[in-house]
């Protein structure tokens, strides 16, 4: 596969980290990236952007949450029931 | 023999409650409260997310009995929970986002990469240069920012770590799909942490 820049790399970047490309693609892709410095950096940041939003955007339920979910949920079924159209 | 219900399979599970054991229903809520209430303050925010918790598990009670276990109850339910969190931000949002469109990365007419290697890697240091606080609600402007249907991949695929074929039953689209939004999205995602370091995508 010839002509490879950082753009058509970038384009199929998720396949190639997923596993998805041809052997010849996914070849092209590597010779490209072993002798070009920008995209190893880009492809450091692309695969560290989900951890980092994935960590900034942890939140955890509140304990009391939990109790008055329950307790909705009792009531509200209590007036709806299961919808019978499923049954 | 009665298997207690707290080491019951979620399929039992839900087949127990299709049938009015509300016990077992009960037993999925306390099961799944933490993963919905987690994936519904990403999908709107902190403050909509127990209303969308609530409505992901009263849909789910009231169509216990169309769960057929042709896919995962997980996945049943995930799908309940994004569309009870689009509901929500329909119901909510009164304007459009403003595009991430600009954050793509950019390059020169030969295709390559316009910014040096260090501004490119200037994501890695974010956790460094930003405080905690301000990351947390960076990073949430960032997701409300994204279209919706990159939203939606974004967030199941890199932030609650579903597999990409799991993402696709749940969205109801084919892998490939959910690869290209989940890209697009990540490198929309990439280039709003680099502006915020002050570096162009």
């Amino acid at each position: 596969m010839k002509d490879m820049v950082c753009r058509s790399g970038v384009e199929l970047l998720m396949e190639y980290l997923e596993g998805e490309l041809a052997p010849d693609v996914r070849a092209a892709i590597e010779e490209h990236v072993n002798g070009c410095p920008r995209c190893v950096a880009f492809i450091e940041s692309y695969r560290e952007t989900p951890r980092i939003l994935r960590e900034a955007t942890a939140a955890e339920m509140p304990a009391d949450l939990e109790a008055s979910l329950l307790d909705a949920l009792r009531t509200q079924r209590r007036a709806a029931g299961p919808d019978k159209e499923d049954r | 023999m009665i298997v207690p219900a707290a080491e019951s399979s979620d399929e039992t599970l839900a087949a127990r409650a299709a049938g009015g054991d509300d016990r077992a229903f009960e037993t999925l809520v306390t099961r799944y409260q933490q993963r919905v209430f987690r994936l519904a303050c990403r999908l709107t925010s902190e403050t909509d997310a127990p209303d969308v918790l609530q409505e992901t598990f009263l849909q789910a009670y009231r169509h216990m009995t169309g769960f057929r276990g042709d896919s995962r109850f997980s996945t049943w339910l995930y799908r309940i929970a994004v569309n009870a969190g689009l509901m929500h931000r329909r119901a909510r949002t009164r304007r459009p986002a403003e595009s991430l469109d600009a954050f793509l990365p950019q390059f020169d007419a030969d295709g390559r990469h316009v910014p040096t290697p260090e501004a490119l890697r200037i994501v890695s240091q974010v956790e460094e240069l930003l405080d905690r606080q301000v990351l947390a609600e960076k990073a949430r402007a960032a997701i409300e920012r994204l279209p919706d249907l990159y939203r939606e991949a974004f967030v199941l695929r890199d932030l609650e770590e579903l597999p990409t074929t799991e993402v696709a039953q749940v969205l109801g689209v084919e892998p490939a799909t959910v690869r290209q939004r989940v890209h697009r999205a990540r490198m929309m995602v990439r280039g709003y942490l680099s502006g915020i370091a002050g570096v162009a995508p």
